[in-house]
């Protein structure tokens, strides 16, 4: 045992030393560095929000999708992929193998040990699924701005099996195929573009670059040798997955603006709902943090630190939160906590909330810096089987539980918080040489941050 | 009596592949202990117990015990997310059986299972997560599920 730990803590090191002749071969073999002074980039990806590639009967609501492209590194062979999962609550971009047709996977960089063996990651989502294939080097393009040879995870390449070490996590039968985000069919999606909504670019980071985390649960990075098992592996940070935002080439490198419209309390249908994806914050006319905006630090968990609502105080770690469009409804507090106030769970059993009437919520977020303070944070609920009977695919007003008590509850603001606001995600400072510095409201956030 | 049912418990955890601790005795806990090489820190309460695990990366395991020596609730916290076979034992089966079906919606950040003999939550991001769960039968007479946290 001690003796694989000591053979894996090496295959790292070849790692990052290969990873460094690969990223010399990529700035060598193109010379199509443009010279003139250059005008800002387009920061403005359009987003769509509805069902999906899966449709009504398949996909799911507030799903909110995006195009990127993805071009083999230091070439102009790309390839747009459209239908990409917006998440603020993860980091790296993630594209279904089977999305990658004119461009496939093998026309990108690989990530290789000492043995030439390709770095694969298994990375897991708090619904217990789970995505599974290659770690690649591609450049990515989103609107007009680029990021050169940019880790991402090619999803559904089935060359090797998942380890065990990462399905130890119990599969989730009622998820499709158990919880293996593979297909189309099971992502409902041709990819996800985590955009690192609790402040950090890196889907890891210091965890996964020692070798004392080896063996844990849940570690996501592995080596598959011919004809053995696959190991975990230790990773350097420039090789481990990646929000493409923080290897912009531009200053639009600090964080994201998201911006959806209203839409009525009865929902908006497929299709109807556009907004948009906006990069940098403070770098460009089009992205100033406005005076009008609230900022909230994360703490070194990547949460708000507090909140209360009703008197009852919730504080992280034990109560965490995100802000995340890669969810379709508010998973906020819990029905036995809320029942006072008219919230009951939907006869489904889904944890969906059901109320006979709707219900407006003020949550009040503690740690506010500019101006500092506290801040609220209002929505509305609306019984879900009401809403789903519109058969419409965007809702502002969609919740259900996220515990059954405050003493595991947490906030997970999903898509339904972000209709008709503009929300800032500030990127951790410091972590990618060459980010630009947050806007000055929010610049003692250390951590990263929230405004809206 | 206990303390024999404990030992044998430890020989036979010793040759079955599986780590099981809800809902078993307290002395499965020092198996938990040595698959996550952590430190083990026990806190007593008048009504229960409890075994904080602590490891170097600071994923952190709390075993909740009962007066009866059964491991009633644990919870989790760390930058991964833990072998819940060896945390939940058989009660993984509850969580298989009673996950709710994700129809209409995605929630890619957790899963809550709530029934009457077993409540499940977890949920987080990249670099953090945390969960807890817990079996009402077992609980101690006048401690309520909240101490599980």
């Amino acid at each position: 045992m001690t003796l694989r730990n000591g053979s894996k803590a090496t295959l790292g090191r070849f790692l990052a030393l290969v990873t460094g002749l690969i990223f010399l071969g990529g700035c060598g073999g193109s010379s199509s560095s443009s010279t003139t002074s250059t005008p800002a980039a387009n920061n403005t990806a359009a987003v769509t929000v509805g069902f999906g590639p899966l449709g009504a009967t398949g996909g799911y609501v507030n799903g909110i999708f995006t195009s990127v492209t993805v071009c083999a590194p230091g070439t102009s062979n790309c390839e747009t992929v459209d239908n990409v999962l917006v998440d603020t609550g993860s980091a790296g971009l993630r594209i279904l193998n089977s999305a990658l047709t004119t461009v496939p996977a093998s026309s990108l960089g690989t990530i290789t040990d000492s043995n030439r063996d390709q770095l694969q990651e298994c990375v897991q989502f708090g619904d217990t699924s789970f995505a599974w294939g290659p770690m690649l080097v591609a450049d990515v393009e989103l609107a007009g701005e680029k990021a050169s040879s940019v880790p991402i995870q090619v999803i559904g390449d089935n060359s090797f099996a998942v380890p065990s070490q990462c399905l130890a996590t119990p599969v989730n039968p009622s998820l499709p195929n158990g919880g293996n985000e593979d297909t189309v069919a099971t992502l409902g999606a041709n990819g996800i573009l985590g955009l690192g909504g609790f402040g950090y670019p890196l889907d890891c980071g210091s965890y996964c670059t020692s070798s004392s985390d080896l063996t844990q649960s849940g570690y996501p990075y592995y080596v598959c040798p011919a004809g053995q098992a696959c190991s975990a592996t230790t990773v350097p940070t420039q090789d481990q997955a990646t929000n493409p935002v923080a290897a912009f080439s531009s200053a639009d490198n600090n964080g994201v603006l998201v911006t959806l419209p209203s839409i009525p309390a009865t929902g908006a249908a497929n299709g109807t709902v556009s907004g948009s994806l906006i990069f940098g914050i403070g770098t460009q006319s089009d992205n100033a943090l406005a005076s009008s905006a609230t900022v909230y630090a994360l703490d070194e968990y990547g949460n708000i630190a507090a909140f209360t609502y009703n008197g009852i105080s919730y504080t992280s770690p034990t109560n965490w939160s995100v802000l995340d469009t890669g969810s379709s409804y508010l998973a906020f507090l819990d029905a036995n906590t809320l029942a006072s106030v008219g919230i009951i769970e939907c006869a489904d059993a889904s944890g969906l909330y059901c109320p006979t009437s709707t219900i407006p919520f003020t949550v009040t977020a503690l740690v506010a810096i500019n101006p500092s303070g506290t801040g609220t944070m209002t929505f509305n609920i609306m019984n879900a089987d009401t809403l789903f009977n519109t058969n419409n695919a965007a809702f502002n007003d969609l919740g259900g539980d996220s515990g059954t008590s405050p003493a595991n509850d947490f906030f997970d603001f999903g898509l339904p918080f972000f209709f008709g606001r503009s929300v800032y995600i500030g990127m951790m400072p410091g972590v990618f040489t060459g980010e630009s510095s947050a806007p000055s409201g929010a610049a003692s956030a250390t951590n990263g941050y929230y405004a809206f | 009596m206990k303390i024999t049912l404990g030992v044998l418990l430890i020989l036979t955890l010793g040759t079955v592949p599986a780590w099981a601790v809800l809902g078993q005795y307290e002395s499965s806990v020092s198996v938990d202990q040595e698959y996550l090489r952590s430190e083990d820190r026990v806190q007593a309460f008048q009504a229960y117990k409890v075994h904080q695990l602590t490891t170097a990366n600071g994923t952190i395991v709390r075993e909740y015990i009962s007066p009866q020596g059964l491991v009633f609730g644990v919870t989790w916290q760390g930058p991964f997310m833990p072998n819940m076979q060896q945390l939940l034992g058989s009660y993984v089966t509850n969580l298989q059986t009673a996950s709710p079906a994700q129809t209409h919606v995605r929630h890619l950040r957790g899963l809550i299972v709530k029934t009457n003999d077993f409540v499940f939550v977890n949920g987080g991001h990249m670099r953090f997560w945390k969960g807890s769960a817990y079996v009402p039968s077992l609980f101690p007479s006048n401690v309520s599920a909240e101490v599980v946290r």
